[in-house]
Parts: structure tokens; C-alpha cells; sequence
């Protein structure tokens, strides 16, 4: 499947912290999760099972669109730290 | 370099420039040329790590007026001497194709020709190019810090002062500040400059680069020497507003969509999904064929011109490039990195007066504003304002493209039946999709928009 593939060619060097945290109970109370679909990294998913999103900030690819969809205020949301992140080669 | 290299020996600078993307390097560069002593910030380990866009910048004079000989020199990929527009529908696409009469006959194609007015551009990647520009403006006298990321502004509440870095002891003093941090434009919001961004203010672009050998690009675009070829697409996004895009780099392709973010949310499609779905498409499928994926990489850019423009200027402060909204697509052309640079030149010309006067105050620094809204930049995103406005209908990413594919479909088969003229066909192709008092207003609206 080609997604899987799209996030294998992206490289990285990720910092020990995260450099966006996700205030989960502003999450818990959200009725569209827009992150979930529109993050074009993939970095947050509904966790059915645990009833909350899941985040990983390893992935993401430093756009601000979560920022942006997420009209709750949960996202504590700053570029990393300099000299980490991502690392685009030939974009 | 470590950012406290230049912060423990008390260094200060007449200007500090945030962001080595287009803007930023352009302003420290102007700024540089005219004498004075610039700290140019960038977070990534080099220019161009973070920075993404489509594949072409737009051949224009600006960065002739830092480096005359900027087009020579520059590492660009391919020089545009062919542009297609593919509007695509269910069964059928249909392809509007600029050829320029130069290419083939013109090998050094584009290298400081200014006279080749059917040179439209270059591919380029922006890790090497910004990488290229910031050494350039490095050799100029800038001091270039990379892997710093700035926190944010001392004097964010009054006269701007310096930039704080690494942590709250970490703080780099100079009089002016110039931010070409990108289009969230964190450090304008800090400043009280605007209040944020919206998702209908904002596009968001996904990109996958494929590896192909020069000779199949030159042949599936027909293309020789230099020449490159950009086509664009209407009507592949599943109904969400946006498009999509084929650069031709050197060997390689630059592939991918761009959406309005709120039609993205309203869709509720993940963008890699839409960008997959455009790659297997009809039409761009055997464009990609035997090619290998290599990267993939998504950015925001403004969208939605002078309306999303924050203010521009505060004591001390100078805001440039994408972080000032100057980006714009119009549906038929686009336009971002001529458009910073504009703004860096603009914005470094201020600066040096500001030093030279010794005055920072808001009041001088507004003229930067004035300044800006005499140029070409200012007034595209002007010009193209009701254009912008238009590409917000959802009907132009779905019954047009579908009514254009009917109406093509009607004229080219020849079924045994009598033919009909195009009015009598168009007629049929609208018919159902769109009521026709829509149509003739939506009509109106382009013609506002563009003529």
C-alpha cells in the first residue's frame, strides 16, 4: 500500500521530546478529530479501544496543520528543537 | 556551528534574520550588501532541510537585483519552456499545452537570457537551492547559524529588541528584526501581528519525488537539452478544492496535490490517501511509469492573499515571505519563492534605511508596508484577489472538470448520428450538473476574477 510506503522514504533525527504535546482531556471531549484525517503524516489516530488519540511526534513532517484544524486548544504545538525534526533531501 | 558559539561572546548584530528559506536569505543578503552586520537564524542542520514546495520558481528579475548574475549561477534543474493544464473527468481528460519556440534551438536555455521571454521558470529542490542561496549570502558577510531554532522575541510587547534562542539565558540582541519563519508566522503572532491562521486561509501541499532517467522525462514530455515541462491538474482531487502537479526536475519528478485545508477537514479524506488515489489515476499513471518513489514531504502555504496578510511591521520588527502571506495560486499559475524574495529585498531596503537613520520605530518601519504595496509582489496578490476568491467554489474541482470531459467526449465521437453544434453540446454536457443562472454567474465571477 503505497501510504506505508510515502512514510518509509521520510527521514528523520528525532529529538528525545516531543516538540508538540496534546492536551488529552481537551481531546477526549472533541467531536470531529480532525487531526486524525487531515495530518498528512499520520502522526495522530483514534484509538477505539482506549478512547483517546494516539500521538506520535516521531513522524511528523513540521506543516502546522494540526495547529491549524484544532479549534480545542489542545496542541502545546513548537517546531523541535534546532538541528532536529525532519529532513527533507530533495523537496 | 552551536548556538552558543555566537551568544556567549556577546555578540550583536545590526539586524537578525529568522528563517533561511527565500525571504530570509534574501533580506540578510540585501542587508549584508549594504553594510551591515546580519545574523541569519535557521533551525534546520542546513537551508532547505525544512523547506518544500511544487518544483518551479518563476523566472523573474528579483534575485537579479542581489546577485546580477543569478540565473547562471543558481542550481536550478530545468528551465520551463512548456507548460500543460489536464482538466480531468470521469472518462476522458483534456489538456491545454503551452510550448514556448525557444528550447531546443537555444542549448544554454534560461542561463541569464533575459531576453527569452518564453521561459516561464525552473525546476529546482529546495535543499539544494537554499543551501546554495544562504552560501551566497554567507560569502556576502552574513553570519549563518544553523540547527537554531528561535523561541521567540525579546520586546514582543513593545520595541522588538533581539531574538531569544536555545533557552530563556540564550537571547541574541540587535535593533531590527526580520521574520521569514514560514507561513505559520509564529513570531508575527507573538508580536501581536495577527491572531493565528484559519483552514480556509491555508493550503496544505503533499509531494512525492520519483526517481527517472533524464532520457524517459525528455521523452514522455518531449523535451531536449535543459528543457523542462510542468503540468498541472484540475478535477483528480475527489471533489476536494485543489489540484495537482508534475515538475520535471533533471531525473527526477515532483509529484503531488495541493488542498484548500478546509475543504480537506470537510472531506474528511487523509491527504496521503487523495495523493494516492491521484498517483494510480488515469491520467498520471503511465506518466510515472518504471518510476521510483524516492520522497515524500508536506508543507502549508498561505492561500488566501491580502486578506490573510498579518501587519507587517512593529519597533523593531519586519515580517517577509511566506510569514507575510506572499504566496498565491489564481488556478491557472502560481506563484511563492519571487514573490518572498520580493518582500526580503523590500524588507532589507527598509532595514538599511532604519540603520542608517538609527531609528527602528514603528512609525519608520511601517514604510515598509508603503513600500511594499508599490511592488509587483504586493500587487499580484492584489491583481489575483478576486481569482483567489473564486478557487474557493467547490463546483470548479467538480462538475466543471466532469462537464468539460462531456463536452469534449460529445465533439470527438462520431457515432452515426447527426453532429450538433458546440452550443446545442455544451447545453447537454450542463444539463443536470448545474443550474444555467449558476453557470452564467459563476462565468461572471471568472471573468471579474481574471480579465
Amino acid at each position: 500500500m503505497i501510504p506505508d510506503d510515502l512514510f518509509d522514504l521520510v527521514s528523520y533525527r528525532v529529538h528525545p521530546e516531543a516538540h508538540i504535546t496534546l492536551d488529552q482531556k481537551v481531546c477526549e471531549g472533541c467531536d470531529h478529530r480532525a487531526c486524525t484525517f487531515s495530518c498528512p503524516a499520520r502522526c495522530y489516530t483514534w484509538s477505539e479501544e482506549r478512547g483517546k488519540v494516539d500521538f506520535a511526534y516521531e513522524a511528523c513532517l513540521e506543516c502546522g496543520t494540526c495547529l491549524l484544524v484544532c479549534d480545542r486548544g489542545a496542541l502545546d504545538w513548537h517546531y523541535p528543537v534546532g538541528g532536529y525534526g525532519v529532513r527533507f533531501r530533495l523537496t | 556551528m552551536s548556538s552558543s558559539a555566537a551568544t556567549r561572546g556577546a555578540a550583536s548584530f545590526d539586524a537578525i534574520v529568522v528563517g533561511a528559506g527565500p525571504a530570509g536569505t534574501s533580506a540578510a543578503l540585501g542587508l549584508a550588501q549594504a553594510g551591515a552586520k546580519v545574523l541569519l537564524l535557521e533551525r534546520g542542520e542546513y537551508p532547505g532541510q525544512k523547506n518544500m514546495f511544487g518544483g518551479m520558481m518563476a523566472y523573474g528579475p528579483v534575485p537579479e537585483q542581489l546577485i546580477p548574475d543569478f540565473w547562471e549561477r543558481a542550481p536550478w534543474e530545468r528551465a520551463v519552456t512548456k507548460r500543460i493544464l489536464s482538466i480531468a473527468g470521469t472518462g476522458s481528460t483534456t489538456s491545454l499545452a503551452f510550448q514556448a519556440r525557444s528550447g531546443s534551438d537555444a542549448p544554454a536555455v534560461g542561463a541569464g537570457s533575459t531576453s527569452d521571454k518564453g521561459l516561464t521558470g525552473f525546476t529546482m529542490f529546495r535543499p539544494q537551492f537554499d543551501r546554495w542561496y544562504a552560501e551566497q549570502a554567507v560569502a556576502a558577510g552574513v553570519t549563518l547559524l544553523t540547527g537554531c531554532r528561535a523561541e521567540g522575541l525579546m520586546g514582543a510587547d513593545g520595541a522588538v529588541w533581539g531574538v531569544r534562542v536555545a533557552g530563556p539565558d540564550d537571547i541574541i540582541k540587535a535593533p531590527l528584526v526580520i521574520a521569514c519563519d514560514g507561513t505559520l508566522s509564529l513570531l508575527a503572532k507573538e508580536a501581536g501581528l495577527h491572531k493565528g491562521f484559519k483552514p480556509e486561509q491555508v493550503a496544505l501541499g503533499v509531494r512525492a519525488v520519483y526517481e527517472m532517467t533524464e532520457e524517459e522525462i525528455d521523452e514522455r514530455w518531449g523535451l531536449s537539452g535543459r528543457e523542462g515541462a510542468t503540468q498541472e491538474f484540475l478535477g483528480c482531487t475527489e471533489g476536494v478544492r485543489g489540484g495537482g502537479f508534475i515538475y520535471t526536475q533533471t531525473d527526477a519528478l515532483s509529484v503531488g496535490l495541493v488542498f484548500h485545508l478546509d475543504s480537506l477537514q470537510e472531506h474528511k479524506i487523509p491527504p496521503y490517501e487523495l495523493l494516492e488515489r491521484f498517483l494510480k489515476s488515469d491520467p498520471v499513471a503511465p506518466l510515472l511509469k518504471g518510476a521510483r518513489m524516492v520522497e515524500y514531504s508536506a508543507h502549508l502555504l498561505p492561500e488566501a492573499g491580502v486578506p490573510m496578510m498579518p501587519k507587517l511591521s512593529r519597533a523593531g520588527l519586519l515580517v517577509a515571505g511566506d510569514a507575510a502571506g506572499f504566496c498565491y495560486t489564481n488556478g491557472l499559475t502560481q506563484e511563492g519563492m519571487n514573490l518572498a524574495m520580493a518582500s526580503g529585498v523590500i524588507a532589507a531596503k527598509m532595514g538599511a534605511q532604519a540603520l542608517a537613520a538609527g531609528d527602528f520605530s514603528a512609525g519608520r518601519l511601517a514604510k515598509y508596508k508603503a513600500e511594499l504595496k508599490k511592488s509587483f509582489a504586493y500587487r499580484d496578490l492584489s491583481t489575483w484577489g478576486g481569482a483567489i476568491d473564486f478557487m474557493h467554489h467547490d463546483r470548479l474541482f467538480t462538475v466543471y472538470p466532469q462537464m468539460i470531459s462531456a463536452l469534449m467526449e460529445d465533439l470527438y465521437r462520431s457515432d452515426g448520428t447527426p453532429k450538433q453544434r458546440i452550443l446545442r453540446l455544451a447545453r447537454r454536457a450542463v444539463s443536470g450538473r448545474v443550474p444555467v443562472r449558476r453557470m452564467l454567474a459563476d462565468l461572471l465571477e471568472v471573468g471579474r476574477g481574471y480579465l
